[in-house]
């Protein structure tokens, strides 16, 4: 037999299943439409999928459908059924999610720790190793771990709170928030798509034949370019929409290319040889390089696959490289290197594309609702209100997520081409493949201090692989930290025949952060001198100041002993790091606000990837108007909604708070006049909750009664001083006050091993005004880890020789799990950007910047070794160990 | 195509070259998604007489359908505690609850080569290892045979410290083998020698020592949930101070659980801790590493002794 019926219980209703050998219960169970549980890295790494089975937490992911005859699963939908688990409840109150799409299998796995250990321990709250043992099976992209040790143990306290400071949290914590990928119109096709087998080939034939003719095959679409010239590992090459995943898997294994295999120039060291393959022969193809930052591509010369160098981001070269090399100052040299860091967000990219009457539909996973729209219109060729783009909720993106991807194009072009909507969701081995990357840098550098101990000279030069991609820029960061000293900066693309890279979470600054800030590090021992002293004296940054006070003070720098003082097995040591980022603005993002008998409504087309930007729209609103933020309905994630901003470059909260204040103070004006002009009323004014007047208070839903409704479209105002610079780029404004972050890390290496452990992080921010303190803090835990799982662990590693991508699967590409964080300490000074709009700077990105160096920082602190080399392996440590013990 | 027998004597009457056994399947759905399974299914799934645990005259026998879950939770395993501290740090809670104990001693090869679409590879059809030319930063530091892929069953390695047998049953009857028949010697690239015709039905583990020790350590980048660098399981039997019994294994750095009678040779007469650090010297001696892997090499002695301190300290 083929398939089999299976008899099981799920949420207490029998169900009869038909499945095959190899239907995964997450399968069965998501195709009763119980999409709450989500399909993540589908092979148990990661627990997204985890349901209860006879209630037991498993991978529905790796448990085969068959094996639910004659048992019980439980899912997130049941959970809360009858109100909310004492678990969703305390996941609401401490913030426990970000995305959330994690959050249905945290949840369930720790609502069986919780009810299992309320039995057995009454009155009893777990430790962090207990929870993180329990939890073990479970990881989260964005970072949530610090908060999610503090729910489950909250809910181990039986604490009934009904705190939820996420506005979309609810929907995330009861598995009803929808996802691309959670999307199913009727008529709704599968595509898939075939990708490259090599790095580097020549298409010399296709026959897809038996691909057309296979029944349930519905449209066929090509995606390379005519040559049928591949440049990396994964590159799409054409997709099938099919009535369902089987066939469309089915059409693709019958098609027959045949390839002329092409040697590949694989990692930067091979790419700048001499005779290495030039992944551009040809400056027509250099054209469409594709962009793996945010900012501008500039024209530079190219010579085989280096292209270069971008040196405007210099000032006073010349005094630079003088002071580097005079023999009278202190410098400090070295190269640094870093590796690929894969995005990696746990939903994977999708879109669901439809053709109505009323024009093209798609629903993506992006985070650019507005953007995507407007390009889409573009390469279609259809009129801006004929492309609705609609994105409710985005299981991360990290970057990845906002350009017109191959996911959307396929879709697309499928559902035209079939009459049907068309569905297309990236497999895990596909994300991390071609899903998103940061680049490898290698970064040489010298820094210098003259006689007076002033910062005297900074001399870089960059070289970022990209992969196909170009637009390396390590440069930007090196300018705004320390700014007042001379810097002969260079940055270089090495093109290789790898998957492109994409903008990632402060493009370009973790691997400057990390080289600058070990160089610091590295000054200040040869000057003999305290960390912070040193770069008191060099940053002339007023926001770190502050941060610079505080780290100072805190107990476990001020017990910081001598570099490697500890000699036994374990060494404990403390790093500092600081960071800056710039601050980005939106101008031409707008937020509407509508108040009648609906109440509150606020709306914009920007979206919510887990950074929280629904929250600050509601704090926004309900800040002005005195109520809570969740009597405030939010409506984002369509791009039929007046323009919003993108999410990235850390831009969305600096832009959509001053739109959604000036259109809810206009507001409250306009209703008290005429509330005042329709009821007479005496002495009028706002006040928390309403109207107060000389006979009391009508609250705001009376007066929306009385006024009727009201609309306003509020608008991002420029800042008081304008601009660093008075144009924007790629719609961008970039804000002349920049962010700053100073971290520290306690670290202990186990010599035997070569871990790396990181004990505790102090993380200091100075970004403004907070304005959804919960999801600030989150986000910059969440920072801190991304930092610290690429400072330790995460690595795309390639075949020398093929130049396939190895780390296909979530076993091999490791991030951070709860076990690996330590308590992180987050302190936020607000002060300061008087005359930025609403004193609102972003820091998603700013806060993943220094935790590299500062873990270096602190591995050097513990044994004497400098490391240069990330991410910090077991190898690498052991022999940095036997280098400075020999 | 599928197989639901009944019986152990159904389901190995329906082996052959082009079937494969699942029992709790979760590497074989992993697999599945990779190409790597053979076409015909048999599931254990109704199989009867594969779950039970029981006292035998040899010892313990344990049903190859029981789970990792079920085994950690019954109170007869407490007497083998190198095999419970070694199950409960593998893989995650929800694949121990799934994952069953001859699936986990017969799963297949982590190795990044053998788990990809586009390298077919010695175990896989293919007629090279990719590995040892290639990147294996994470392979083997003693050269056994072709393959350089390191053995992945943690189960496997603490039962080799028991020198437990298990029972295969195949269209002949049932046999008993030794663990060391099972995995072979690393001279070829499988990951286990049973042949196509044959079941494990059961390990059958030696009447426990009262109040041995058992020790486990992983070395790995993470603090959970991750594929060992290295791994050592331990077992010890004092008598007063003296330790009259040790046994010693590393996993994570041959093609099979390597057991390392030097060391256990040096710790038996010893007292305490005294020969912990000679021992973990002695087992790291005769590595072959490959380029890449020499730092594994330089973990093995501090692993053993670590596993060897936790032993001893947890009586």
């Amino acid at each position: 037999m083929s398939t089999v019926e299976v008899q099981t219980t799920i949420n207490g209703t029998p169900h009869a299943l038909t499945v095959s050998g190899h239907t995964r219960a997450i399968d069965a169970i998501r195709g009763l439409g119980l999409t709450g549980t989500k399909l993540a890295c589908g092979q148990g790494a990661c627990g997204a999928c985890t349901v209860l089975l006879d209630g037991v937490p498993v991978t529905a992911c790796l448990t085969p459908a068959t094996a639910l005859e004659g048992r019980s699963v439980r899912t997130i939908e049941d959970l809360g059924r009858d109100g909310l688990h004492l678990v969703q409840r305390a996941f609401l109150a401490e913030d426990a999610l970000q995305c959330g799409y994690c959050t249905p299998g945290f949840v369930t796995e720790a609502a069986a720790f919780v009810d299992a250990w309320r039995r057995g321990h009454p009155g009893i709250t777990p430790d962090r190793a207990t929870i993180a043992a329990a939890l073990a099976g479970h990881l989260c992209r964005c970072g949530a771990y610090e908060r999610i040790y503090a729910a489950v143990a909250r809910a181990c306290q039986g604490d009934l709170t009904s705190d939820a400071p996420r506005h979309d949290g609810p929907e995330k914590v009861t598995g009803r928030a929808a996802y691309t990928v959670d999307i199913q119109l009727p008529g709704m096709l599968e595509g898939r798509i075939l990708r490259s087998p090599h790095a580097h080939a020549q298409i010399l034939s296709l026959d897809d034949d038996a691909a057309r003719v296979m029944p349930g095959v519905k449209a066929i679409t090509r995606l390379t370019t005519a040559s049928g010239l591949l440049r990396y590992h994964g590159q799409e090459i054409l997709a099938v929409a099919a009535v369902d995943r089987e066939t469309a898997e089915r059409a693709l294994a019958s098609i027959v290319i045949t390839y002329a295999v092409r040697p590949a120039a694989v990692g930067m060291d091979h790419a700048r040889q001499p005779d290495a393959p030039v992944v551009y022969e040809a400056k027509g193809p250099r054209k469409h390089a594709p962009n793996t930052s945010e900012g501008p591509i500039f024209p530079r010369p190219w010579s085989g696959n280096v292209r270069g160098p971008f040196g405007l981001m210099s000032k006073k070269r010349k005094s630079a490289r003088r002071a580097v090399a005079d023999p009278a100052n202190t410098t400090f040299t070295g190269t640094w290197h870093t590796q690929v860091q894969c995005h990696n967000a746990l939903e994977p990219h999708a879109a669901v594309a439809s053709w109505g009457d009323d024009g093209l539909t798609v629903y993506a996973s992006t985070q650019a609702v507005t953007r995507l729209a407007k390009d889409i219109a573009e390469r279609w060729k259809l009129p801006p209100e004929r492309v609705r783009v609609l994105a409710r909720y985005i299981g991360g993106g990290f970057g990845a997520k906002a350009d017109l991807g191959p996911e959307v194009r396929a879709a697309i072009d499928l559902a035209k081409a079939a009459g049907a909507p068309v569905r297309v969701v990236l497999e895990r081995r596909d994300e991390l493949i071609v899903g998103g990357l940061r680049p490898a840098h290698e970064v040489r550098l010298a820094v210098a201090s003259d006689s007076e101990g002033q910062l005297a000279g900074v001399t870089m030069e960059a070289f970022g692989d990209a992969g196909i991609a170009i637009g390396n820029v390590t440069s930007a960061v090196f300018r705004i930290m320390y700014h007042q000293a001379p810097k002969d900066l260079l940055d270089w693309d090495v093109t290789t025949h790898g998957p492109p890279g994409k903008p990632f979470r402060g493009p370009g600054g973790p691997p400057a952060v990390w080289a600058l800030e070990g160089a610091i590090d590295g000054l200040a021992h040869a000057r003999g001198e305290d960390p912070i002293a040193v770069r008191r004296r060099f940053d002339p940054s007023p926001v770190r100041k502050n941060l610079y006070d505080w780290a100072e003070a805190l107990p476990v720098w001020q017990e910081r002993g001598a570099v490697a003082s500890d000699t036994g097995r374990h060494r404990r040591g403390i790093g500092l790091a600081a960071a800056g980022w710039f601050y980005f603005v939106h101008p031409a993002s707008r937020v509407q606000v509508d108040v009648g008998p609906d109440g509150i409504v606020v709306s914009s087309a920007t979206q919510d990837m887990g950074n929280g930007t629904r929250t600050a729209l509601a704090n926004a609103v309900s800040g002005v108007f005195g109520i809570a933020p969740h009597d405030i309905d939010v409506r984002i994630g369509d791009s039929r909604f007046v323009e919003g901003p993108m999410s990235s470059g850390s831009r969305t909260t600096s832009t959509v708070v001053p739109c959604a204040e000036d259109a809810a103070t206009w507001l409250v004006e306009r209703l008290v006049k005429r509330l005042v002009k329709r009821i007479g009323l005496v002495d009028a004014r706002a006040v928390p909750g309403g109207v107060a007047h000389s006979g009391g208070v009508i609250a705001w839903p009376e007066v929306f009664g009385v006024v009727g409704a009201l609309t306003r479209v509020g608008k991002r105002r420029r800042d008081r001083g304008g601009y660093f610079m008075p144009f924007a780029v790629d719609g961008l404004k970039v804000g002349k006050y920049l962010a700053g972050a100073v971290q520290v890390s306690d670290v202990e290496v186990d010599t035997w091993t070569g871990q790396v452990r990181v004990r505790e992080t102090w993380t200091g921010i100075g970004a403004g005004r907070i304005v959804a303190p919960a999801l600030a803090r989150s986000q910059a835990e969440g920072g801190v880890i991304q930092g610290l799982s690429y400072a330790l662990y995460e690595e795309r590693r390639l075949d020398p020789t093929s130049g396939r991508v190895l780390t296909t699967s979530m076993d091999d590409y490791r991030i951070a799990g709860l076990g690996d964080i330590g308590p992180i300490n987050v302190h936020f000074d607000e002060s300061g950007f008087e005359n930025a709009r609403s004193r609102t700077i972003g820091l998603g990105e700013l806060v993943t910047l220094a935790p590299a160096a500062s873990i270096g920082n602190a591995v050097f602190h513990a044994t004497g070794w400098r490391p240069l080399a990330l991410p910090l392996r077991p190898d690498r440590v052991l022999a940095g160990l036997a280098e400075v013990t020999r | 195509m599928m197989h639901f027998p009944k019986t152990i004597d159904e389901a190995v009457a329906l082996l052959s070259s082009t079937t494969e056994l699942r029992a709790g399947g979760t590497d074989w759905l992993e697999r599945h998604d990779l190409g790597l399974v053979r076409p015909e299914l048999v599931e254990l799934r109704d199989v009867a007489g594969l779950d039970g645990i029981e006292q035998v005259d040899e010892g313990l026998r344990i049903g190859s359908r029981v789970t990792l879950r079920a085994l950690l939770s019954d109170p007869r395993t407490a007497a083998y505690p190198a095999l419970r501290l070694a199950a409960s740090t593998l893989a995650t809670p929800q694949i121990r609850a799934l994952a069953t104990l001859g699936g986990s001693l017969l799963q297949r090869s982590r190795c990044w080569y053998y788990r990809s679409v586009e390298h077919r590879c010695l175990k896989s059809g293919g007629d090279r290892c990719f590995a040892r030319t290639g990147d294996h930063l994470l392979h083997a530091c003693f050269d056994l045979g072709p393959c350089v892929a390191p053995h992945p069953s943690t189960v496997g390695l603490a039962l080799s410290t028991y020198d437990a047998h298990v029972e295969v049953v195949g269209v002949a009857g049932a046999t008993t083998r030794s663990l060391a028949e099972i995995f072979g010697d690393g001279s070829d690239a499988r990951d286990h020698r049973l042949a196509d015709g044959e079941l494990l039905s059961a390990v059958i583990l030696p009447a426990p020592v009262l109040d041995e020790r058992g020790g486990y350590f992983r070395a790995t980048s993470r603090a959970a949930a991750e594929w060992p660098l290295v791994e050592v399981a331990v077992r010890l039997v004092l008598d007063s101070e003296v330790i009259r019994l040790a046994r010693v294994a590393l996993g994570g750095v041959a093609p099979i659980p390597l057991r390392v009678p030097r060391a256990e040779a040096l710790l038996e007469g010893t007292r305490g801790d005294e020969a912990f650090a000679a021992a973990g010297a002695v087992a790291a001696e005769g590595a072959s590493p490959l380029p890449m892997t020499r730092y594994k090499v330089a973990i093995i002695p501090g692993a053993v002794h670590e596993a060897l301190t936790r032993a001893l300290g947890g009586a």
